[in-house]
């Protein structure tokens, strides 16, 4: 059964992201390759925390990526990010992918897959452009 | 024909040195000052600073349409990433990317990068390979793995030597393409004898490899 959530590096974003997760009670693994990270996890978190390079596939099968629903990769590296998703996708077909990438020109690379882009980038031009709008 | 090379340090260089006489499009793209320096110094070939993985490097260095693309880089995903973009977005045909982690390979190569190289993993195959049974030569893989060719020297004792090869019950799946037998290279045919010293090279599927080379072996 798919019931899992993964989450690929626990920067402010992935650590918001499962400590919500967590609250909302799902079933909870959060990957990182450095074990401060984990700090940012709030006292209530009840998910599992596993301290080592997902770019290993052995590491993500430990971590049962075959049984996850929905994974979302956040590392603080756009290369990685995006090889994470191919294979969040193409090897694993994991139902539900999410993946920050800053450079939105990698973007084209992940048409024609499931998988689901954050761009801080675009978003803060979006916000600012709001911002504006409302001032005038 | 146009060829990318794309980071690397001394892999680079030697590559580089390999073209340069031999294509007049080369194009070399390095994230690191000082190495591109050395190359433009002593290749006199121009270099593009700037890391392979940006659409703008891949644009401005004029790597779009290119034959081959070879990827360098310390960095697995890096390279990775630039073979990738290489491919779906420059319209390069052919992408060559090399990696650290010997488990990449066969990932890489499923996620659709044409050619994926380890050192790691060519030496442990040759060690396989080497290791593999005496008068065993060597063996090579063709297309993707899924061919291979093997060269064995026929002993005096085994059976197979001084027999018409319609005569041998040889496994499927397998022929002997050719005989090399001092100094001439025999293609054979129902009617050809297997000599003793007779250098037999084979092509089989790789399943069938170790059944071949036991079969042939077999002493009389």
């Amino acid at each position: 059964m798919r019931n899992k959530v993964i989450i690929i590096g626990c920067g402010r974003l992935g650590a918001n992201i499962a400590a919500l997760s967590s609250e909302k009670g799902q079933n909870v693994l959060v990957i990182d390759r450095n074990l401060n990270a984990f700090d940012r996890l709030p006292e209530s978190f009840a998910g599992y925390k596993i301290n080592g390079d997902a770019t290993d596939l052995s590491l993500l099968e430990e971590a049962y990526i075959r049984t996850a629903k929905e994974v979302i990769i956040a590392t603080g590296d756009d290369n990685i990010n995006l090889f994470l998703s191919h294979v969040a996708s193409v090897i694993y077909e994991v139902p539900s992918i999410y993946v920050r990438i800053d450079d939105p020109e990698l973007g084209a690379l992940l048409n024609g897959l499931k998988i689901k882009a954050i761009y801080p980038f675009e978003l803060s031009i979006n916000k600012f452009n709001l911002m504006k709008g409302e001032e005038l | 024909m146009k060829i990318v090379i794309a980071n690397g340090k001394h892999e680079a260089d030697f590559v580089i040195n390999m073209f340069k006489g031999q294509t007049k499009n080369l194009v070399v793209i390095n994230s690191d000052k000082n190495f591109a320096d050395y190359i433009v110094k002593n290749s006199k070939v121009p270099v593009f600073i700037g890391e392979p993985y940006k659409r703008f490097v891949l644009d401005d260095s004029g790597a779009r349409d290119a034959d081959i693309f070879i990827a360098l880089g310390d960095r697995d995903t890096d390279n990775y990433a630039a073979c990738m973009l290489a491919k779906k977005e420059f319209n390069i045909k052919k992408c060559i990317c090399t990696v650290s982690n010997p488990k990449n390979v066969d990932i890489f190569k499923k996620l659709g990068i044409d050619s994926v190289i380890s050192s790691t993993y060519l030496l442990a195959n040759s060690i396989k390979s080497a290791s593999s049974l005496e008068d065993v030569l060597q063996t090579l893989s063709i297309e993707e793995d899924k061919i291979v060719l093997t060269e064995i020297i026929v002993g005096d004792l085994y059976r197979i030597s001084n027999q018409k090869i319609m005569d041998i019950d040889f496994p499927q799946n397998a022929t002997i393409s050719c005989i090399y037998r001092e100094p001439h290279v025999i293609i054979p045919n129902g009617s050809t004898i297997i000599k003793p010293k007779d250098k037999l090279v084979i092509i089989s599927t790789p399943s069938e490899q170790e059944k071949i080379i036991k079969f042939i072996q077999t002493k009389k």
